[in-house]
């Protein structure tokens, strides 16, 4: 077992909703950057609390909508007017009127695939992250409110920081660092 | 703004959710189902059956791929039969979910909470079975992938303009949609199941399937968004798919089947028999997981029979629609084709049809039957009847066409109905395992709407006046 | 005019209704001289601007019925808008006399020898015919000015009385008024405009007529709201909250009125059968095709594209300008679906559409003013209005 112990960050615990978001807003106030809180549903008002952007998921979704719709009407013009021409039914070669219903579907499967996979990289989809170091951290998806502090962010300090989160009303302060066995 | 009355959309004279449960209390109820270590022996009993049936689907379209759809009982001038009417009666039952997960969102209604999961589950298998019929109507299974535009030797192309080829588009972009959605809620839960797993497997299945979960704001704020673009994604494509689907008949010069207003008729329609199938599953699962009880609660059915007598209304309002607009059209083959409904040989079936979806409903102006079980079971098992036999209508009673001669009537076979009750079995087999395996209520959403967690928070209502 | 912020009442409801009569007055003597002029004109733009009109009506209606249907709370902040725009139906009532009148010059089904002469317009005789349309007409406005007063008179009893007990009694109006409204104003979408090509029908249009409706009424409260504030009246209690959701179901009602008019062509265009495919052709002549291009391109694209950024939901101007937009929208909607039978070969544009669109309007608006300031625009003992006020959107 080595001596040296990586600490990856902080993790306090809060009573309840109200508690972190007093606390978020302490925190955003301290000038922490690399941090987080964590709460088994998402609470209402806390991104104003941490100072958190809009995601900008929906540009990301128009776009994909945007390709979707101009894809599908190009690709049902040009298979049954370029490449194929064929009358069916005494209705014009681009009838755009009959593409509509599938154009549509299509830009709504192009927006729906970009919101999911936006959505999975936009979270940092990652199954190690240093939080999960903490046993008492499965409670985030029960019923424990926490927040963590990275050890990369240029304002964290191993003790002061633990300091710091307890003086802000956290409990079970706890250092983040990897567990032999 | 007091902590009670945040929670704005919903008047909180009725709690959501009964018995005050704490956030732990919903997470032990919810995951308790999930990680019960003995199974219940009525889950086995009924997946039994359910497993029996579905079998048997299978065997019996693997005689129909044999055989050829002779089997069936199509013959013209009925060339569509029952395939096609349970292929509407699936993708109409699969509208609940998403309509009750996207729509009702968006109109913040926050009693879907205890039901969207369940509804959503109920959607992807309801979709699933209806995604079958047309794949095996088309006889020749092994060229069903041309439905797809693929590059092919013959250098041709799917015909695009083809009504039933945009039912492919739109159903298939549906059950993705579905999934997606469904999947996306579940995320939260999967973690919750994760960090509560007492056994490597469980730890490492819902591990991958929580996709690294760590329930920080700084996902939630793309969660949330995601969430809300797919509820706003999905209202148009919920619409649009029982539109799509309703081409099927409406494009057509069939009197009967060509009228204009067959779009959101059959967007009604589709939202009554989703309701009616909901409700049928609710109640069930209230039987056989009591502490369910408290969060699909009756104040929960009490709106969803409200939703199920307004939708039947919406229908029955097409139905006299369209009767009336056959007499005014002057149309003598229109007119033929109303009055050989509702008084021909299968006059039958269309007073079902209009007595299950118009006038049973009616007992829904009562709040006593409203909150009543036992009513709300039941006229939610004539709902469905009365939705398959709406189907039957449209599809059969084409038996007397433009051409005396070649009138007749239609006659199911024993695969007709074999099928078709395998296909509640794979419905209810699905169903049954998503009962075990899956947490049936969405906890994460559910924790969201409980009064505690409601927070104070300094929100700019604007200046007003400005 | 006078406005106490504490009782939310009107000391003196100004000069604004006054202003709105003598227009309306001048509006239609102006218009009484176009019956001498042009008959035939004259009564195109009034079929246009009374259906234009009866649709504030209506709408307001359908409001009212729907918000207690659903016991919404957001928009109790609204409902005595909604209650004064219901409360002009005696006017759609008064105005639609003219119409009743000029009968013979509206509907070619009055003519009989021509009726006579076709075998399957002979069988429409049943319905079409002067007596049972004046009959029809007398209910369809009988029942919402009904149910209007029924609504308003529970409105202003639950102020003085009983609060809290007012859900149930409104839901005893509004249930099985609601099932009245639905068939009443599509049978009015029928006899009123569907009929002017008797041989034409479409099961849809009913709905379409009704769509009209509701995007009047939404129109209309992004409107008054908006001009009430810059008045001082409501500027609190109508929150940007409130203009948000007016916003969303403004644009939810204009995808839904182009739902409702894609459906009726493409499944017409689809089947192209000639006697469902005349009515699109009678619109592809002359002038009418521009305007019939224009028409999916100004209804929905334009507003869909432009309007579905949260950003111009949530700006009083930009939400007043599309409000508008799509009002005089419905107006060309209700035109390009009437005027055709009138002018078969040209969209011709008429000093008289003007003079009666402001007519009208006049008499509707100081209607609607006159009952409006004449009690506390909110419905002060309402349970839900607390939350109403405090609504943010999630």
């Amino acid at each position: 077992m080595s001596e040296q112990v990586k600490v990856h960050g902080a993790l306090a615990e809060f009573d309840g909703p109200q508690a972190l978001m007093d606390a978020a807003g302490k925190m955003r106030k301290a000038g922490f950057s690399k941090w987080d809180t964590h709460s088994p549903f998402p609470i209402h008002g806390m991104d104003d609390a941490m100072g958190e952007k809009r995601s900008p998921l929906g540009w990301f979704v128009s776009a994909a909508a945007f390709t979707g719709f101009a894809l599908a009407l190009y690709f049902q013009y040009w298979t049954s007017a370029v490449d194929y021409p064929l009358i069916i039914a005494g209705k014009t070669y681009f009838s755009y009127m009959a593409f509509f219903p599938i154009t549509f579907a299509l830009t709504v499967l192009f927006s729906v695939l970009t919101t999911v996979g936006g959505m999975v990289v936009l979270i940092k989809h990652a199954f190690y992250h240093p939080v999960f170091y903490s046993n008492n951290f499965a409670k985030a998806s029960d019923d424990g409110f926490f927040v963590s502090v990275m050890a990369d962010d240029p304002k964290f300090d191993a003790s002061a920081t633990s300091d710091f989160l307890t003086s802000i009303g956290g409990t079970n302060v706890e250092l983040l660092q990897e567990v032999e066995g | 703004m007091s902590a009670t009355t945040s929670n704005a959309s919903v008047r909180s004279t009725e709690p959501l959710v009964w018995g005050n449960p704490s956030f732990h209390d919903v997470t032990q109820t919810v995951s308790g189902i999930v990680e019960e270590r003995k199974t219940p022996i009525w889950w086995w009993v009924a997946i039994s059956i359910s497993g029996a049936l579905t079998l048997n689907f299978f065997a019996m379209m693997a005689y129909l791929f044999w055989t050829g759809i002779g089997v069936w009982g199509n013959n013209v001038p009925v060339g569509w039969g029952w395939p096609i009417v349970n292929f509407v009666f699936w993708v109409g039952i699969g509208h609940a979910g998403t309509l009750i997960s996207a729509v009702l969102f968006l109109l913040r209604q926050k009693w879907r909470t205890s039901i969207n999961r369940f509804a959503e589950a109920m959607t992807i298998f309801a979709v699933i079975c209806a995604l079958i019929f047309p794949g095996i109507h088309v006889g020749r299974i092994w060229v069903a992938y041309f439905m797809f535009p693929i590059p092919n030797q013959m250098a041709m192309w799917p015909n695009f303009r083809s009504a039933l080829m945009w039912d492919v588009f739109a159903v298939g972009t549906y059950f993705t949609a579905s999934f997606l959605f469904w999947y996306t809620g579940l995320v939260p839960d999967w973690a919750t199941l994760r960090d509560r797993a007492q056994t490597k497997w469980r730890r490492l299945i819902y591990g991958v399937l929580a996709m690294g979960w760590r329930n920080g704001n700084k996902q939630w704020k793309h969660y949330e968004l995601a969430y809300l673009l797919l509820a706003g994604i999905s209202t148009p494509l919920v619409l649009s798919v029982h539109s799509v689907v309703s081409t099927d008949f409406a494009t057509s010069m069939q009197f009967g089947w060509h009228t204009t207003i067959f779009p959101p008729y059959f967007v009604a329609g589709a939202i009554f028999s989703g309701f009616g199938m909901v409700m049928t599953l609710a109640i069930l699962a209230r039987i056989v997981y009591p502490p369910v009880k408290n969060y699909m609660t009756v104040t929960t059915l009490e709106r969803m029979a409200k939703v199920i007598m307004l939708t039947g209304m919406m229908v029955g309002y097409a139905y006299i629609t369209e009767f009336f607009m056959a007499y005014y059209s002057g149309n003598k083959y229109e007119q033929f084709v109303f009055v050989n409904r509702m008084f021909g040989p299968y006059a039958w079936a269309y007073w079902i049809m209009f007595s299950c979806n118009v006038i049973i409903p009616q007992i829904f102006w009562s709040k006593k039957m409203r909150t009543s079980i036992p009513v709300l079971f039941v006229a939610s098992i004539f709902v469905n009847i009365g939705m398959w036999f709406e189907r039957f209508v449209i599809v059969i009673t084409m038996h007397r066409d433009f051409l005396p001669s070649s009138w007749g009537m239609f006659k199911p076979t024993i695969y007709d109905i074999g099928i078709f009750a395998g296909s509640f079995g794979l419905f209810f087999t699905l169903f049954l395992l998503f009962l075990r395996f899956v947490p049936m209520i969405a906890m994460s959403e559910i924790k969201g709407v409980l009064p505690q967690a409601q927070v104070k928070h300094h929100h700019g209502h604007d200046e007003g006046g400005a | 005019m006078q406005f106490n912020q504490e009782t939310y009442t009107f000391t003196d409801p100004g000069r604004f209704g006054k202003i709105m009569l003598i227009v309306g007055i001048i509006g239609l003597l102006l218009s009484a001289v176009g019956i001498a002029v042009d008959a035939h004109q004259f009564f195109a733009s009034y079929l246009v601007n009374f259906t234009f009109w009866a649709t504030l009506g209506i709408g307001g209606l359908f409001f009212v019925l729907v918000h207690h249907m659903t016991g919404a709370v957001w928009s109790v902040s609204v409902r005595r808008i909604g209650e004064a725009a219901m409360a002009t139906l005696p006017m759609v009532g008064l105005l639609a006399i003219p119409m009743l009148l000029g009968v013979n010059q509206i509907f070619s089904w009055t003519d009989s020898a021509m009726m006579h002469a076709d075998p399957i317009l002979e069988a429409k005789l049943g319905y079409l015919n002067v007596p049972f349309f004046i009959i029809r007409t007398v209910v369809y406005i009988g029942v919402w000015i009904l149910l209007s007063i029924l609504l308003r008179r529970l409105s202003l009893a639950q102020d003085s009385s009983w609060g809290e007990n007012a859900p149930s009694r409104f839901l005893r109006v509004s249930g099985p008024g609601t099932i009245a409204f639905a068939f009443t104003v599509s049978f009015a979408g029928f006899d009123w405009i569907m009929s002017l090509q008797p041989l034409w029908y479409s099961t849809i249009f009913g709905l379409w007529f009704f769509s009209g409706a509701a995007v009047t009424i939404y129109a209309f409260f992004a409107i008054t709201s908006h001009a009430l504030a810059k008045k001082g009246v409501l500027a609190k209690e109508i929150t940007q909250e409130h203009r948000h959701d007016i916003a969303k179901l403004l644009f939810t009602f204009m995808v839904f009125w182009a739902y409702m008019a894609l459906s009726q062509y493409l499944l017409i265009w689809y089947a192209n059968m000639p006697e469902e495919t005349a009515f699109f052709k009678d619109r592809w002549v002359g002038t009418w095709t521009f305007w019939s291009v224009f028409y999916p391109v100004a209804g929905f694209v334009l507003p869909f594209v432009l309007m579905m950024s949260r950003h111009i939901k949530r700006n009083r101007w930009f939400l007043t300008f599309w409000a508008v937009y799509l009002l005089l929208f419905h107006w060309f909607d209700l035109y390009w679906n009437i005027v055709p039978t009138f002018h078969p070969d040209n969209a011709i544009f008429s000093w008289m559409d003007l003079t009666l669109f402001v007519g009208m309007g006049g008499l509707m608006l100081w209607r609607f003013w006159a009952v409006f300031t004449r009690h506390p625009v909110l419905p002060v003992t309402d349970p839900n209005l607390q939350d109403s006020l405090d609504f943010v959107n999630q």
